[in-house]
């Protein structure tokens, strides 16, 4: 799938990736490959400055961690994102079962 | 070369094209580190050798220049947003010494009197003006208001650096030109003008190579 198709609803999925719980980046990445299968494979460096977008917008939250060492940064739904993934939720229901209509309907011919 | 070689020229080729505040870099890569580590264990554990699953992993993440450069929007943001807060917190700082300085006589005259005595006050407002709608768009409230684009946000930064300088050395030649006394409340603000005019200068040159970087990109 092309890249640029996900473009406009990449805080989407994102969003949606961590309704389940909080993540690490790279859990949230992998959740977004395999949740996709396989469809969404974007480079994994340029998905961390999605997440830092969202969190800018107060959409997401993150804490940092030291694990074995090293740090880790987790993120986390705010109820503002949680309030954002159900609106974008609803308005991409509506548009996908427009456009499914249109794109699955038989060819008929025009009436003039 | 051995897997943390290969991680750590890695990063180091990333750091060398990331800009912006020196904190934000070192989070981005502490965080790609961590996000590396999961990679090559994730290909560790589908069979692979160890320098093949760092190969792989290195891969899936993206040539150190496309990763530095989809970082580079959300640190042209953070480097604007740092920079309009600090003009915005340290204006009082300069604008005080020129308030007590140039203040009307009598104290409570009005706008007018106050805008005759401090003639650059309009520049001062539409730099706090700019300033604080470049924060507003490039924060939370994104989720209310149109959200500013990284070169539009720095092109604000530059645009509130230049008004900022035109108003410092607008007052200085208008006190200069005055003939007022160079007593020490005249030096105090003087000083505090220059100095934000030096500050003025090495952000507009800042904001120049910031325009190059992310010209046409919308985050």
């Amino acid at each position: 799938m092309r890249p640029e198709l996900l473009k406009g609803h990449l805080d989407s999925v994102l969003l949606a990736v961590l309704e389940g719980g909080p993540r690490h980046g790279y859990a949230v990445i992998e959740a977004l490959r395999t949740g996709s299968d396989g469809a969404f494979d974007l480079p994994t460096g340029t998905v961390y400055p999605a997440l830092h977008r969202l969190e800018r917008a107060g959409l997401i939250g993150s804490k940092w961690q030291t694990v074995g060492g090293r740090q880790r940064r987790s993120y986390h739904l705010t109820p503002a994102g949680r309030a954002a993934l159900r609106e974008q939720r609803a308005v991409w229901e509506q548009f996908s079962a427009a456009v499914t209509a249109l794109l699955t309907r038989h060819t008929r011919p025009a009436t003039t | 070369m051995t897997t943390e070689a290969q991680v750590s020229g890695y990063l180091t080729r990333v750091a060398a094209e990331l800009p912006g505040p020196r904190r934000h870099r070192a989070r981005i890569l502490a965080e790609l580190r961590d996000g590396l580590d999961h990679a090559v264990a994730a290909h560790t554990r589908t069979g692979l050798p160890s320098d093949q699953a760092v190969t792989a992993a290195l891969d899936e993440f993206g040539s150190p220049h496309t990763v530095a450069e989809a970082f580079a929007p959300e640190l042209a943001i953070a480097y604007a947003r740092r920079t309009v807060a600090v003009f915005i917190l340290t204006g009082p700082l300069v604008g005080i010494w020129w308030l007590l300085l140039l203040r009307p006589d009598p104290w409570r005259t009005g706008a007018l009197a106050l805008l005759l005595a401090i003639p650059v006050l309009p520049l001062i407002v539409a730099a706090a003006l700019t300033a604080a709608t470049t924060l507003a768009t490039t924060g939370r409230l994104i989720r209310w208001l149109p959200e500013t684009a990284p070169d539009r946000a720095i092109l604000a930064v530059g645009t509130v650096a230049a008004l900022v300088l035109l108003g410092d050395a607008g007052i200085i030649a208008v006190y200069a030109y005055s003939g007022g006394p160079l007593h020490p409340l005249a030096f105090l603000a003087i000083l505090a003008s220059l100095s934000r005019i030096v500050c003025g200068i090495v952000t507009i040159r800042h904001t120049i190579a910031w325009r190059a970087r992310v010209r046409g990109t919308n985050g």
